[in-house]
Formats: C-alpha cells, structure tokens, sequence
C-alpha cells in the first residue's frame, strides 16, 4: 500500500469512526447495558406531601386527630379494611353529610396483590420543591432555588441521552404552572439540558379556559403542501442565524414531531368538547390531570411518563379536604392503572406503573382547624421524610410487601434508577455519577 | 495715560479679532432609515414582549394587557416554546383582522416583498444570499396554491431571529 492511500484509508476510518456513533437515531452512542424490564414506564408522583400515619398505617384519623378510628382509605393501591366511622373522606351526595360517600373500589385487584409496595420508604426533602426535584432527577440535591431548572439531569434526559428516545417519547404532565414544576421537564446541566427534555404541558392551563382562548382556534395547515414549505422557510432563517441551541427557550421536537403534537392539542380540544377525554369515574382537581396524562398515553404511547398529583396539599388547612383528596387520588391512580391495561392494547401488558409522593408530612398538627374542627398538618420534620411507594406491571414481583417502619427499605431518589432500569440503561445513569450515591433501582431493593 | 490708550488698543482689536462673518454651510445630509443586522441580537424577548411586538406586525396593534398575560400563561404551561408559539400563531392567522400582503403582490413583486418582510420582522434589510434565496423559493412554489405570505409571516414570526432583539 503505497504511503498516500494509507493515510487516506485511516483518515477514513478515523473520521467513520467519529461520525457513526452520532448518526446513530438520537445520539444513542452504546447499546443498553441491561435488559429493559418493560417497554413503557408509568410515574405518578402521588404528591402534596403523604402523611405516613394516615396512608399505609392505615390509622385514619387515630394517628391524628385522636379518635380513635382506624382503616384504609386507599384500597385501590392497598389491601385492609375501610374505616367503619366518622366517614368523611369521600364525596358529598345531596342533602347528605360532607365526604360522606366512599368511591367505590375501580380495581379487582389492589395495586399491593398485583406489584410491589415499599412500606417505609425515605424522602430527601420534607419540602415539595426539595421532594419533586430529588424523585424527578435521582439526585439528593436539595440547595436551589424555586423557579429554576434542576441543576442535575431528569430522568428524562437519562431516557433521551442513553435511551436514544425522542421527545414525543417523554412527557411529564403537570398539576400547574405554579412553582417550578413547569421547568422540572429538563435540567440545565451542561451534558445534558434542553436538547433531552421533555414535552410538557399542565392540562388546567393548555386546556383550561386560557389555553382554549389561545390555542383551540388554530388554523390546521395540510402537512406537506403548506407546513412543509412553512418549516423550509424557517429551518433556512434558522440557519442563518446562528444562535446557541442553549438559548433558545424550550425542548425541542422534531418538525414531524411537532406536527402530531399540533394534531394532538387540536383532537384534544375536539374531544374536550365532546366530552371524550378519559376520566376516572370521580373527577375534578388531580383526577382531571390523571385524565388528561391517559389520553396522552393513549395517542403516544410514550417510553416514559410522569404526572404530578398535588391536592392533598389541602391538609395544611383542611384535614377533611386532604382525605378526600388522598381517597380520590386513590381513585384515579387506579382508574390510570386500569385503563392502559384495559384501552390501550400497544401498553397492556408491556409497562410498569411506579409511584410515591414527593415527601410526607409532619408528625405534629399545626393549629389551624377545619370544619370538622381536625387540625391541619404542615411538613418538614423528621416524620415528613418517611413516605411510602410502589410498583406494579410486567416482571414486578405481586402481593409482595419490601421494608417496615422499624425496617425502612428505599429512597425517593430510587425512582430514578428504577426508570433507567426498567428501560435498559441503568449502568449508564450510575456511571454518570450524578445522581445519589444510596439510590438504588427498586428491583434491586426486593 | 498710555496705559489706558494701549488697554482700549488690545480691547479694540480682540472685539474685532472675535467678530467673524457668519458662513452657512450646507452639508446635505439625506434621510436614510437605518437598519440593523442579525450579530447582536442575543437578548431573548420575554413572552409578553414577543406577543406584543407580533400582534403588532399582524393586526397593526398590540393585545391588550389581559390577553398577553394569558398567552403568556399558555406558554407557560408548555414544553416545546418553538411549537406552541408556532400554535398561537395559527391562532392569530386564522382571525379575520390579521392583515398580510396579497398573494398577488408577493408573486409580482417578489424582491420588495422580501425586503418588507424583512424589515417588518427582523428590523433589516436582507442580505443578498437571503434575497436570493428567498427569490428562488417564492419562484418555485407559484404552482402551488396553498403557498401564501400567510405561510412566510409564520415562518418569520416563528423562526429564533425573531425570538431575539
């Protein structure tokens, strides 16, 4: 071989070398370092602030308002007997005493007989802000302010970076705009951020009374005869202007991408009018959210999923308000769990459904009294760091009961983990070295 | 005495000294709009500055204060800024009182309607790489009916120049 054909042969090859991996879909650069679990994951951030002694303690409000009334009110997720008294946490007929109205039980099987529960599992933050960034990035940072990206990866730029996903492939569907939670679908970590966020949307605003002002009355372009030439038009001034893709605002979708999400708040408008939005049997405040998070589940099909439930916030003035939030939540994560099983044939059978609240809440009342004349609880004590979780679908072990108060088993920062696990790249996640050193998948955990 | 005679001697001669004829000049500077250019432009507009600044080139008036903060709450609530802005404006295309240029003038006169765009919306004049593409584009989709400047004000409204001053 003579000298010039052996520089340009490995010239060649160098240069393949460097450009495969990168023209691989996605930037996918290595092949999954352990075998997916599942081909969807589910996380339902069963949030607010979850009181340990009035949830899986099952203590009703024996643990809380000193009477002494035991039992289960969320006999969707778990198995025991509801309280036999002072019923309040279920819904108000007519004439009838508020709460009064338990919601039947949706599911044949509980979600502890179908998966797994860890009973005493442990918060990192006894604050929501705190609480939601450590379940949505694995990671036990707590220091940093409201209204901020997280400053460590998501679980959903792990799915996109190492899972090689697209972004219609993962979608958090928020419980509002307040706080930070619309910014909690991408970090702003250099190696990862924007470029693997996901898509967003909070159904009370996108599809509320001022996302129905703006949006509902757009104009439908035919795909290839008026959108095609209008993103030529923009991808060639895009082009010359040569901006950071870190500046411009927001995750990004492909153009294909963007037209079937264009479709989707279009259907969905169409379908709201027409009442065909999915929803458990009981609506209203979280059930309406849960709703809005199936019929995403429905059209997509998404990799990976969260939504975030918040009303049994309530409780810092209104105990009586938080169990029925609790009981209603209840409600709806089963209708959620039920209805990929039973409406969405692609799902069925191929997802695990993971969830936790994002702290507890405190051992102590404040003095606010409701209507029953039941104290209020705040969080941030020792006490609002025990929480509890769980897991159910394909290879999640049933009727399978991990850890005891005397014996806590698992972190929040664990779900993180478990997503990577349950898709096929946990080594991955570990090797990048951000997230807590003591999370570990719950699989790992059994 | 001398003194005094020299004292009104150097008065005298600075008065006059300072005491010049009074020339006009002209120097015929013409009025010529200035245009920027796309380098500098890397300040993000706020979504209420972008909202305002839009329904102005569309509808030739601002929102009220009321619907920019609404759009701004919608924007809020999405993901992907690019296409949700991109909805809002399919919104406001699909309004009676938005005012575009007729197909007619941008088939006619291509090159000013170019320009205008231009200006309109980034606030410069095209370069000529940009005129000619532009040009060649508008040329090759005369055939098709559905290419309108509706099509053009989107892609300018929505492109990253116009998300940034």
């Amino acid at each position: 071989m003579k000298r010039r054909e052996f520089v340009k042969k490995t010239a060649v090859f160098a240069a393949g070398g460097l450009v495969v991996p990168f023209i691989l879909p996605t930037g996918r650069l290595f092949a999954r370092t352990n075998t997916p679990k599942a081909d969807h994951v589910v996380v339902v951030i069963f949030g607010g602030g979850l009181r340990q002694q009035d949830s899986i303690s099952q203590r009703y409000l024996a643990d809380s308002q000193g009477f002494n009334v035991e039992g289960n009110i969320l006999y969707n997720i778990l198995e025991g007997a509801a309280p036999s008294s002072k019923i309040a946490y279920g819904t108000t007929p007519a004439g009838s005493p508020k709460g009064s109205q338990p919601i039947p039980k949706l599911l044949s099987q509980s979600i502890q007989k179908q998966g797994t529960i860890f009973a005493e599992m442990r918060a990192i933050s006894g604050g929501h802000y705190g609480g939601l960034n450590s379940v949505m990035t694995g990671s036990g940072v707590e220091g940093q302010g409201l209204k901020v990206r997280p400053v460590n990866p998501t679980m959903f730029e792990y799915a996109r970076k190492f899972g090689g996903f697209k972004a219609t492939d993962t979608w958090f569907v928020g419980n509002g705009i307040g706080n930070s939670t619309p910014l909690l679908n991408s970090s702003k970590h250099p190696d990862f951020g924007l470029n693997y966020g996901a898509n967003f949307f909070a159904p009370s605003v996108t599809f509320g009374g001022d996302g129905r002002a703006t949006l509902a009355n757009a104009k439908i372009y035919h795909p290839q005869e008026e959108l095609e030439p209008m993103y030529k038009m923009k991808n060639f001034l895009d082009n010359t202007f040569n901006i950071k893709a870190g500046d411009i605002p927001g995750i990004k979708n492909t153009d294909e991408e963007k037209t079937r999400v264009k479709d989707f708040i279009d259907e969905t408008f169409r379908r709201q009018m027409l009442g065909q939005i999915p929803s458990p049997p009981v609506g209203g405040g979280d059930s309406s959210t849960i709703g809005y998070a199936a019929e995403v589940l429905r059209v997509f099909k998404p990799k990976l999923l969260v939504v975030n439930m918040s009303n049994i916030d309530g409780c810092h003035s209104d105990f009586t308000g938080y169990l029925q939030a609790m009981h209603k939540a209840d409600h709806a994560m089963g209708f959620l769990w039920n209805y990929i099983q039973t409406q969405i044939p692609e799902m069925s059978g191929k997802t695990i459904m993971t969830f936790v609240p994002e702290c507890g809440r405190n051992l102590k009342h404040n003095p606010i009294l409701d209507e029953n004349d039941w104290f209020g609880y705040d969080h941030g004590d020792a006490n609002s760091l025990r929480v509890f979780g769980g897991m159910v679908g394909q290879n999640v072990p049933s009727n399978l009961m991990v850890g005891s108060e005397s014996s806590p088993i698992g972190k929040v920062t664990d779900i993180t983990l478990t997503v990577a696990d349950i898709l096929g790249f946990k080594d991955e996640v570990v090797a990048a070295g951000i997230i807590d050193s003591q999370a570990r998948s719950l699989f790992d955990r059994i | 005495m001398h003194n005094f005679k020299l004292l009104i001697f150097i008065s005298v001669f600075l008065f006059m000294s300072a005491c010049n004829k009074n020339e006009n000049k002209v120097y015929e500077v013409q009025n010529t709009p200035s245009y920027g250019d796309n380098l500098n432009k890397n300040k993000a507009k706020s979504n209420i500055e972008y909202h305002s600044i839009l329904t102005t080139n569309l509808f030739q008036k601002p929102s009220s204060v009321n619907e920019l903060t609404r759009t701004d709450r919608v924007i809020q609530s999405f993901g992907d800024k690019a296409l949700i802005n991109e909805v809002i404006i399919g919104n406001y295309m699909n309004t009676n009182s938005v005012r575009l240029p007729s197909r007619k003038r941008m088939v006619d006169s291509t090159d000013l309607f170019i320009e205008e765009t231009y200006v309109r919306f980034f606030i410069r004049k095209p370069t000529e790489a940009e005129r000619t593409w532009f040009r060649n584009y508008i040329n090759a989709n005369k055939s098709n009916p559905n290419f309108k400047p509706e099509l053009v004000y989107t892609a300018f409204a929505a492109s990253d120049e116009y998300f940034f001053y």
